[in-house]
């Protein structure tokens, strides 16, 4: 069977296996698109529209206020209606900021594009009634000269509009909705927005709090079992790894309901020891939570065990005996010989379990939920992510920033040892891996 | 000298009282020490590494004092304070698990020496504890986060008012929401680990048959990266429903893609993942999407273990490529088949996240875990949730025991 065979011209069958995979890749890589295209566009946008109107200029329709006449009066009026439209975001982002002057609230992109129409409310004579008018919205071409307020209101696509009146005019300015074919519009407005917002990086950092300790220790533990599992003889062997494949798949709901009342009472024992042998009472300062990053990195580090053990066990019990045996027949001790040789040979299998429970932690709302930091800024990213689906129902532009964020971590791991990460599934999995 | 254990030398028999008292007294004193030289060692460096936060507590006041004015720079200290606890911690926690092994490790092979000065007993001393210094810690911490949690679970389920009973069970069996949580995990388990083995066996077949099949294959391989509460956010941007309503004069705008598709508008569209019944085949795909690349990367290693001489005799009595495929490759690869099954059957039995995260755990949507978390935090009822997590128990049992006996068919 050759390669050349197998690649060999297109028959209709090739064909059709370059579109059906086509469309697999099509069908993956849509819904990442539309994360992040919902996530640099503007918030009017993103709330709005579909993420896939994003990439072609689109009819959108604003609220404006043009210019009033100045004092004294003036019988031409020019302005430009994008300008007014700033002047309106200008408002809305003081009066926001006003509102909630902790968080950081940025100005809205600005919009460009061409002005098609301004809708206006015309009286139009009635066709059932040739003496009564009607009330019609109608919409107003650019260059077409139309009546506001008493003037002769004239714009063009790109704005600016001439409003012209008989007697000098001091009155306010008018109203008016106006349609913009506008151009694509992306900025990093959402990102800095959330990474300000002191809620997204503060469980940035909370869950590298938590995961980096909690992919360290189940390491160093799960090797060492692995090697006394694979290398070393002692009574009930076997039936303790047997134990530790059943554990592989216990639910973790089994462990919760316990282990949140010991800790709790772990938690009152250090609290006590913390008022007897330290001068906490002084700063008020004695009650230690039940629910720290310490009991997640302790959960985790337990919960991940059974799949290291048995990961590295499969890989340590494969290496070749002649080195150890030779390495045990000059005197090493079973710590130098784990060390020395076992470690660094083991480097992969260390490599590919270390990814596994690095996005394994980082990605997991279930153990945070029942054991994890509750306070406002210990929460993981999955947590706040979680929250903000239910909360940020109006601003999604800032939703898909931050799921963006908590995945940039994970993604760069991922991609960088994926092939680590391929030979854990394998070894995991399929026989002899 | 001491002896690899694998390598069975004959030894000359010892008197049991040379190595069984010593083996005693040597364990004894190695627990003993560990026990009280872990905990203390672990406080001590805790105390001396406070030191570095008392420092960062007086930063602020320092600068305060060298520059003359006062910083409001509290959130970059709360920050950086949190960011030195953490690294504190983790030093301190990798130095003392390392530590444990090397003390204990010393302490064994002296403490051998003080027990008995017969060469042979000592060395089989040491033999003997090592192996269990190396799994202590493990073996502690399984026993604390799952046995023991299981068998306390197990207690909890059947305690009653008074004694023990039945009670619970017959409880949460007496509620809907567990009957509708038992039919919505059914059809989670009919559905997704099927559609994830078949799509994962379609596009490892299709993707290893075109030139760029490796690019294909990574990007369908990218969700398992991503955290389930990543994916709700991603796919509520298909699901959704909202946007602008049509008038007479102005067009209207969809906001989900799947609505868009379906040529719903705003005012009529569906949250699809809200829909009673069916919104749970909206969320399952979410999963199969998340899952199909780990079926598919494992099936594609396996078919290419599958030996090209049986597909090439095939080939030549005439079989067409869908023949081999169903014919000659799935049944040599049927083992792989199995156990990607059995994988993503016990994900799904776990699942929470994804019917957690996007419709707040609505009664039609309940799995068996998410059932527990209402039945915990909205009716703190632990006893039931303890039943609850029993009957999610004994549901992974037939896998389990499965498992155990694969690995035991593999060892033999």
């Amino acid at each position: 069977m050759s390669k050349v065979k197998k690649h060999g011209r297109l028959t209709p069958l090739k064909l059709l296996a370059h579109i059906a995979v086509l469309s697999v890749v099509f069908l993956w890589v849509v819904p990442f698109i539309g994360l992040a295209t919902t996530s640099v566009r503007p918030q009017k946008d993103a709330n709005e529209t579909g993420f896939w109107r994003a990439f072609t200029s689109m009819e959108r329709g604003h609220a404006i206020r043009t210019q009033g006449g100045p004092e004294g009066g003036t019988t031409l009026i020019e302005g430009n209606i994008f300008d007014d439209i700033r002047a309106a975001q200008e408002i809305d982002f003081v009066q926001s900021n006003e509102r909630s002057p902790n968080a950081l609230i940025l100005r809205e992109m600005p919009i460009e594009g061409e002005v098609t129409g301004v809708l206006v409310i015309e009286r139009l004579p009635d066709p059932d009634n040739p003496d009564g008018t009607i009330r019609q919205q109608v919409i107003k071409q650019p260059g077409e000269a139309f009546e506001v307020k008493k003037g002769q209101f004239t714009y063009q696509a790109d704005g600016s509009y001439q409003w012209a009146f008989e007697e000098p005019y001091s009155g306010k300015g008018k109203k008016l909705s106006v349609f913009i074919q506008q151009r694509p519009q992306f900025g990093w407005n959402s990102y800095v927005q959330v990474l300000t917002n002191r809620q997204v990086p503060n469980s940035l950092i909370s869950s590298f709090i938590v995961t980096i300790p909690a992919t360290i220790i189940p390491i160093m533990i799960a090797a060492f079992a692995a090697y006394a599992f694979a290398w070393m003889t002692f009574p009930g062997r076997d039936w303790i790894f047997v134990i530790v494949v059943a554990l592989l798949v216990v639910p973790l709901q089994l462990a919760f309901l316990p282990v949140l009342t010991w800790f709790t009472q772990a938690a009152s024992l250090a609290t006590w020891l913390n008022e007897w042998l330290t001068d906490c009472e002084a700063s008020n300062s004695c009650k230690v939570s039940s629910a720290n990053f310490a009991t997640l990195w302790i959960s985790h580090t337990a919960f991940g065990l059974p799949l290291a053990i048995y990961l590295l066990r499969n890989y340590i019990g494969n290496l070749p005996r002649e080195v150890l045996e030779s390495a045990r027949i000059d005197g090493a001790s079973h710590l130098q010989t784990f060390m020395r040789i076992i470690l660094p040979l083991s480097v992969p299998a260390l490599a590919s379990f270390a990814i596994f429970q690095f996005l394994w932690v980082w990605n997991d709302l279930l153990v945070a939920l029942y054991l994890g930091p509750d306070g406002e800024t210990d929460r993981v990213l999955p947590r706040i992510i979680q929250s903000q689906l239910g909360t940020f129902k109006s601003q999604l532009h800032l939703l898909n920033a931050s799921a963006v964020i908590s995945m940039i971590v994970p993604l760069i791991v991922f991609l960088s040892l994926q092939r680590y990460f391929v030979r854990g599934l394998l070894a995991g999995s399929v026989k002899g891996g | 000298m001491t002896h690899s254990p694998s390598a069975q030398t004959p030894m000359v028999p010892i008197r049991h009282r040379l190595y069984w008292l010593p083996l005693m007294g040597n364990a004894m004193a190695l627990l003993l020490s560990v026990l009280v030289v872990l905990p203390a060692a672990a406080f001590a460096l805790f105390a001396l590494s406070s030191i570095f936060d008392s420092l960062l507590v007086r930063l602020p006041a320092f600068e305060a004092d060298a520059f003359g004015r006062a910083t409001d720079n509290q959130q970059l200290y709360l920050t950086l304070s949190r960011i030195l606890f953490a690294l504190r911690a983790i030093i301190i926690a990798v130095t003392l698990s390392f530590g444990y092994y090397a003390l204990a490790s010393w302490l064994n092979f002296a403490g051998a020496g003080v027990f008995t000065r017969n060469l042979q007993a000592r060395n089989r001393v040491i033999e003997a504890i090592q192996p269990w210094i190396f799994v202590g810690p493990a073996m502690v911490l399984l026993c604390l986060f799952l046995i023991f949690p299981t068998i306390e679970t197990l207690r909890l389920s059947f305690e009653a008012d008074v004694g023990y009973s039945f009670e619970n069970y017959r409880a949460i069996v007496a509620s809907s929401q567990f009957w509708i949580a038992i039919r919505n995990s059914v059809m989670w388990l009919a559905v997704v680990p099927t559609a994830c083995v078949i799509l994962g066996l379609v596009i490892a077949v299709l993707t290893d048959s075109v030139r760029w099949g490796v690019i294909a294959k990574s990007f369908v391989f990218v969700p398992l990266a991503i955290s389930f509460v990543g994916a709700a956010v991603i796919w509520r941007n298909i699901y959704a429903s909202g946007g602008i309503e049509p008038t007479d004069i102005t067009p209207g705008f969809q906001l989900g893609l799947l609505n868009a598709l379906l040529g719903r508008s705003a005012d009529d569209g569906l949250f699809f993942y809200e829909v009673k019944f069916w919104g749970n085949f909206f969320m399952m795909t979410i999963l199969i999407w998340i899952q199909t690349g780990f079926a598919m990367v494992i099936f594609s290693a396996a078919l290419r273990g599958v030996p090209e001489d049986t597909i090439e005799a095939a080939r030549i009595e005439g079989a067409n490529p869908f023949q081999i495929f169903m014919r000659v490759q799935i049944p040599q690869i049927f083992s792989t088949v199995v156990v990607v099954w059995t994988t993503i059957t016990i994900l799904v039995l776990k699942v929470f996240d994804i019917p957690y995260a996007l419709t707040a755990n609505k009664d039609d949507k309940l799995l068996l875990a998410t059932y527990m978390r209402i039945v915990q935090d909205r009716f703190r009822d632990e006893h039931q949730a303890a039943a609850i997590a029993i009957v999610l128990m004994l549901t992974v049992i037939p896998i389990m025991a499965f498992n155990v006996w694969r690995m035991r068919q593999e060892q033999a």
